[in-house]
């Protein structure tokens, strides 16, 4: 009897560690595979979060590494099951542009209690412990040189004459929108002749934009200068200012380097707008989880990205970015 | 009916208190500007750079009409060897050093040619950016956890540089005048210019 159940064991036993060795064999085949990377992109609905979707993609593929898109379209709910589903689905590091500073947080922080590193491009999460590393545009520096040119640009007048103009915000709960004002505000407001005589959010859309400046210029129809949080504001902002018949008597000015405004000051129609990198940050933030993975782990809590003042005064070194597409 | 109408009174002059107490009217840089306190010292901190790092570096800034030389003949190694930046990307900030004749005095430079004949100009007015911050590759990004931090040393620099070089320098500069000088230089790697040299001044 005992004979036999010897017999019967044998044969379960050498399954059971050829089924051992099969799923440890199953394991070690996965690790070896290229590491993967998730890019996890606030909308896919507008280029500029294309391109830096699609670089962040392309440069991790380029070093090596498995790259998928996802697109959270705007929704931080979505997001959320984008960081769940990359957690779950063994992903490696995260190059991520968020929906939301503030609602943002709790997804970056579940990627960190899993060990996976989280890197932000172009917008920020509100947390300095929670991602690895944020690659930023420097909106702040990038608008000190557009207020510089402002002031440079402004007309010339008699002392103690005042120069009025307005400011078109971005989204209020965007630090972007804050950044770029402040760095704004830290030149022109030195110079107490020029004087903001209204300041709107338009949520950078220039629609809006178009709506809100149409209404300042009901109430200040004297108004000289025009300065938008981005782009698509600044077109918004100019429509408004054709339609009224006041082109040449008020400068607009932009953010972001998108190539409608590029050509629009090549035109003479707007001042001037700060040309913001996308394949910088994104080509960054996929080097810095190369790093990442080979070790490295002290990198800056936020990485600033220059933006290079591009104006009627230096458009000819910017004229390739006119012809892009 | 008596009772009815003070009921209704009484009712709408509630609803008219909560509703004064309720809606009330901030401009929506104070909101904003209320929420982003930070208990980093820019201008302490800028004050101990100015004295402590930048002003005993200063002597190790480039000869300006060698770096104009270099750049002419070899680009890529003249921002290799001499320039810094916080920020990645084209604008890089070079530590420079120099002696010339004031040949013009502008509201808002002053223009300096270069014992080679070239001219640059001395900002005078618009001392703004990250130039003085950068230029001398002292300031480690890793010692801010907060980018706003770092651009309020930029502004603090300004101001002293404003109040301590530019003030005294506006007021004493002749044309004809010979001058020695050190300060920082924005360059765009991408986009090179180096016939209008801007200098901001740290030291004349």
């Amino acid at each position: 009897m005992n004979k036999l159940m010897k017999y019967k064991i044998i044969p379960v036993f050498l399954l059971l560690i050829g089924l051992l060795m099969a799923g440890s064999c199953q394991k070690s085949s996965g690790e070896q595979g290229p590491k993967k990377v998730a890019v996890i992109i606030s909308t896919l609905n507008n280029p500029w979060f294309v391109v830096l979707a699609e670089t962040a993609a392309a440069q991790a593929k380029s070093l090596g590494y498995e790259a998928k898109i996802f697109d959270s379209q705007n929704n931080t709910a979505l997001e959320t099951d984008h960081f769940e589903n990359a957690i779950v689905s063994g992903f490696d590091a995260i190059l991520f542009n968020p929906t939301d500073a503030d609602g943002s947080v709790v997804n970056v922080l579940k990627a960190k209690e899993a060990g996976i590193p989280v890197f932000c491009m172009d917008r920020e999460v509100n947390s300095a412990k929670a991602a690895t590393s944020q690659i930023l545009s420097d909106n702040y520096a990038g608008c000190v040189a557009i207020g510089k040119y402002f002031v440079q640009t402004m007309p010339k007048k008699a002392a103690g004459t005042t120069i009025n103009y307005v400011e078109i915000l971005g989204l209020v709960g965007d630090n972007n929108t804050w950044n770029r004002s402040k760095g704004f505000h830290s030149v022109v407001d030195l110079y107490p002749n020029l004087k903001m005589v209204a300041q709107q959010s338009a949520d950078f859309d220039r629609n809006k934009a178009l709506e809100v400046v149409e209404s300042i210029l009901q109430a200040h129809p004297e108004i000289e200068g025009i300065f938008c949080g981005n782009d698509a504001m600044a077109m918004g902002a100019y429509q408004a200012v054709m339609a009224a018949g006041k082109a040449k008597e008020i400068k607009v000015y932009g953010f972001d380097g998108a190539q409608d405004v590029i050509e629009s000051i090549s035109n003479g129609k707007i001042m001037a707008t700060g040309l913001q990198s996308p394949q910088t940050m994104a080509k960054t933030a996929a080097i810095y989880a190369d790093e990442f993975f080979k070790g490295k782990r002290d990198f800056p809590p936020k990485m600033p990205v220059a933006v290079e003042l591009v104006s009627q005064a230096n458009i000819t070194d910017y004229s390739a970015l006119t012809k892009r597409n | 009916m008596k009772r009815n109408g003070l009921k209704y009174g009484v009712l709408v002059l509630l609803l008219a208190v909560v509703a004064y107490n309720s809606v009330y009217f901030r401009k929506l840089d104070e909101v904003k500007a209320k929420g982003a306190t930070s208990k980093f010292d820019a201008a302490a901190y800028a004050e101990a750079f100015w004295k402590t790092k930048l002003l005993p570096d200063s002597g190790k800034a480039v000869e300006l009409i060698a770096l104009i030389q270099q750049l002419k003949t070899d680009k890529d190694k003249a921002f290799e060897a001499h320039s810094h930046a916080l920020s990645i990307g084209n604008l890089r900030y070079f530590l420079v050093r120099g002696t010339g004749k004031i040949t013009a005095i502008g509201d808002h430079d002053v223009t300096v040619m270069l014992s080679n004949g070239s001219e640059i100009t001395i900002a005078t007015e618009y001392v703004f950016g990250n130039a003085a911050r950068d230029a001398s590759g002292l300031i480690s990004l890793t010692e801010f956890d907060n980018t706003m931090d770092l651009n309020n040393v930029s502004a603090e620099l300004n101001k002293i540089i404003r109040n301590r070089v530019v003030a005294p320098f506006k007021a004493s500069a002749k044309t004809g005048q010979q001058i020695r000088f050190i300060g920082a230089v924005e360059l765009n790697r991408e986009h090179l210019h180096t016939d209008a040299i801007e200098v901001i001044p740290i030291r004349i």
